[in-house]
């Protein structure tokens, strides 16, 4: 296939492949947080639930998640879009993992600095707001940007359920023309090009932290 | 790891009583809030599929024709790989396959079927030159590849008592998400014949002369047609009157002729089972 | 609902086999991969400064490729190249040679971590190259790892399950195409993330027998 139409291509599943990891690691950033709050907060029945839950969850194949999402929901009335439903397929999965690392930070947090906090007269609330997350988000940061990758790695599932990202580009084009190396090769480098820009994001950010705060 | 469990369990007997939503929209509900929901395959030429990012095909430029025909009815369409289109139809998300989907005599218990759009003799296709392949019998104990969840899937079986009666075998059967890597795959020499609509072959043909040769049919005649959910007889109505107009203006010919390379003018006026059976009641 | 299950359930044959050829060909390429593993990590702990630079760049990329990609380069190039492996052979090579370079990555973080002293004892009583490696440091590095190791088993599990898409009738496989025949999605993909959790459950519980072994020796 001729360059001129390959890079066209490449880019809109690039941009696809972009767009629905971003948009499903912010979502499930803040559902991975919930997740964490709920599992540290010893309520009974939910907490237990929640840890099912993401117990569950943590040991499914993402393309067995997508096809249970875009094929299974709709059955039950939850009809979705190709592309709604790849963001939720990455939200639901990256969130389990990003509950594990706030799970870890907030359980490794110091207590003597809540018990000042709850001294001087804040609420949980204010403390959490003010005191805790600040430090567990520092703490979790190069986690999280390593589960970033994790997420770009992971994001071809999407393409089993039809929409156009790198992956299914680089299929279609393979099929169209029967000649695979331009659009595999292509679609490798982007991939590899994408991951090593966050893993070096994830290194210059540990040094950042160390340098500004002495420690993660 | 108990709680666990006992938790887990809770939530599924919780999930299990949760009644199915199996409503389809009837064809007033369906004027009443002003659209129709249709479902497409994204990848199965020269019926339905993509090409420099457009949707393309017979079915897309009937889907038009849909759109016009419909006037007050807004036709909105998903586009989605063809293991969930008719279990999305079935369960209500769709109201239309508007889709090359084959009659076959397990979807009629679950689907009613619209007027054909074009034949769907499933014929086999094997390399050019493939001297093995001369008649269906040699097809035994060769590999075949063919869609997952298509109606020939469903019915090797009798591909393969076909093939017994000359006292053969049916070969490794590999299955495909959609028949571009089936085709492929042929190319490549990992499977030795695919089994497709005959059209659909046709069309691959026309594309990659110098790669694969046609074979012969390996069923009885059947049919490519819409589908709607079982009991929605207004809705499935509804579109054969569209279909009845298209070919008494001769517009459904015209695109046969412009995507299958050739037009079908005597269809059935109504769904027929392979072979030409009469649906189920 | 209900009756639905009932249709998954008379499909049991169907996901019964996936069900065993997901176990199989995670179990083989498991193996493989930790065999090979051992041996990459070798390399990447060289004294030579070469082969030290030219396997991590190696296990670097292959960890950067979505494995995906790494399946459809072995499935769709290599037969232009003029190796055209069958579906099964080119499932289980993705699934080696990826998780080689995460089994690799790991092991030789481990063995970065092992106590000098462990090695050192082993040489003065007279052990040294395969022996030495063999009974002294590798045991410690496995137990070590035990953990990491049974998370990224855990990771070529779920990454066996893209192999549908080259036609091998994994279990998801199989679970697709009951969905797909029947029109029951939810059901059996349900059941379909039930025998997933059975399995790495497995593993996770293998790998605290694991743990134990490791306190009872001395590990912390």
């Amino acid at each position: 296939m001729a360059w001129s139409s390959l890079l066209p291509e490449l880019a809109r599943g690039t941009a696809t492949t972009l767009t629905v990891s971003l948009a499903g690691i912010a979502l499930g950033l803040v559902a991975g947080l919930a997740l964490a709050l709920i599992r540290t907060s010893h309520i009974p029945v939910v907490a237990s639930a929640v840890a099912a839950y993401v117990s569950v969850v943590r040991a499914t194949p993402m393309v067995t998640l997508a096809l249970l999402v875009f094929f299974g929901l709709p059955a039950l009335g939850l009809g979705l879009s190709p592309l709604t439903a790849a963001i939720l397929i990455i939200a639901i999965n990256t969130s389990v993992f990003q509950a594990e690392i706030w799970r870890a930070s907030l359980l490794d947090f110091p207590r003597g600095q809540l018990d000042a906090a709850h001294a001087a007269g804040m609420t949980h609330a204010v403390a959490f707001r003010r005191i805790v997350f600040p430090q567990a988000w520092r703490a979790s940061l190069p986690a999280l940007v390593n589960e970033a990758t994790l997420v770009i790695k992971g994001s071809p599932a999407v393409a089993v359920i039809g929409v156009v990202d790198l992956t299914r580009v680089a299929v279609r084009a393979t099929t169209l023309t029967y000649e695979p190396m331009r659009p595999f090769l292509s679609a490798t480098v982007i991939y590899v090009a994408v991951v090593m820009v966050l893993i070096r994001l994830q290194r210059y950010t540990e040094r950042r932290i160390v340098a500004k705060y002495g420690t993660l | 790891m108990l709680r666990k469990l006992i938790a887990a369990f809770c939530v599924i007997t919780v999930a299990a009583l949760v009644p199915s939503q199996s409503r389809a929209a009837s064809l007033e509900e369906i004027k009443k809030r002003g659209y129709m929901v249709v479902a497409t395959e994204d990848n199965y030429p020269p019926f339905e599929y993509i090409q420099d990012g457009q949707p393309a095909g017979l079915d897309h430029d009937l889907y038009k024709l849909l759109k016009e025909w419909a006037g007050a009815v807004q036709v909105r369409q998903e586009i989605l790989p063809w293991q969930g289109l008719l279990a999305g139809v079935v369960s209500g998300q769709f109201d239309v396959a508007l889709s090359a989907a084959t009659i076959s005599d397990q979807r009629a218990q679950q689907l009613y079927f619209t007027m054909p759009i074009a034949e769907a003799t499933h014929y086999y296709m094997k390399r050019k030159g493939d001297t093995r392949i001369q008649a269906v019998k040699d097809l035994s104990g060769l590999t075949i590849g063919t869609q997952q969840g298509s109606s020939i899937h469903q019915r090797l079986p009798e591909v393969e008592a076909l093939l017994q009666k000359t006292g053969g075998k049916l070969g490794r059967v590999s299955l495909y998400a959609s028949y571009p890597e089936a085709y492929q795959d042929l190319a490549n020499g990992r499977i030795d014949y695919v089994l497709n609509s005959v059209v659909a072959i046709s069309d691959v043909l026309r594309k990659r002369p110098n790669e694969f040769e046609l074979g012969q049919a390996v069923v009885p005649i059947g049919y490519h047609a819409w589908a709607v959910k079982r009991g929605n007889k207004e809705l499935r109505d509804y579109i054969n009157q569209f279909f009845n107009e298209q070919r008494k203006n001769g517009n459904l010919y015209r695109l046969q002729e412009k995507w299958l390379g050739r037009a079908f003018p005597d269809l059935p006026w109504e769904a027929k089972l392979p072979g030409n059976r009469p649906m189920p009641e | 609902m209900i009756a639905n299950f009932g249709v998954v359930l008379g499909e049991w044959r169907s996901l019964m086999t996936g069900l065993v050829n997901t176990i199989w060909i995670c179990a083989l390429s498991g193996l493989l991969s930790l065999l090979f593993a051992v041996l990459v990590a070798q390399l990447l702990v060289s004294r030579r400064r070469a082969v030290r630079r030219v396997t991590q760049s190696g296990v670097d990329v292959l960890r950067a490729i979505p494995f995906l990609m790494l399946l459809f380069l072995i499935y769709y190039c290599l037969p232009t190249l003029g190796l055209r492996l069958s579906s099964w052979t080119c499932g289980l090579s993705a699934l080696v040679v990826y998780n080689t370079a995460y089994f690799a990555e790991i092991l030789r973080g481990a063995w970065a971590h092992l106590p000098r002293e462990q090695e050192e004892a082993g040489r003065a009583h007279g052990y040294a190259g395969l022996r030495l490696y063999r009974r002294i440091i590798l045991p410690q590095i496995f137990i070590a790892a035990g953990p990491v190791l049974g998370n990224q088993m855990i990771t070529l599990v779920k990454n066996s399950a893209f192999l549908l898409v080259i036609t091998i009738p994994d279990l998801t496989f199989m679970a697709n195409q009951v969905q797909a025949i029947h029109f029951i999605p939810f059901e059996t993909m349900l059941v379909a993330v039930a025998l997933y959790w059975t399995i790495c459950s497995t593993i996770e519980w293998g790998v605290r027998r694991l743990d134990r072994v490791a306190v009872v020796r001395g590990h912390e």
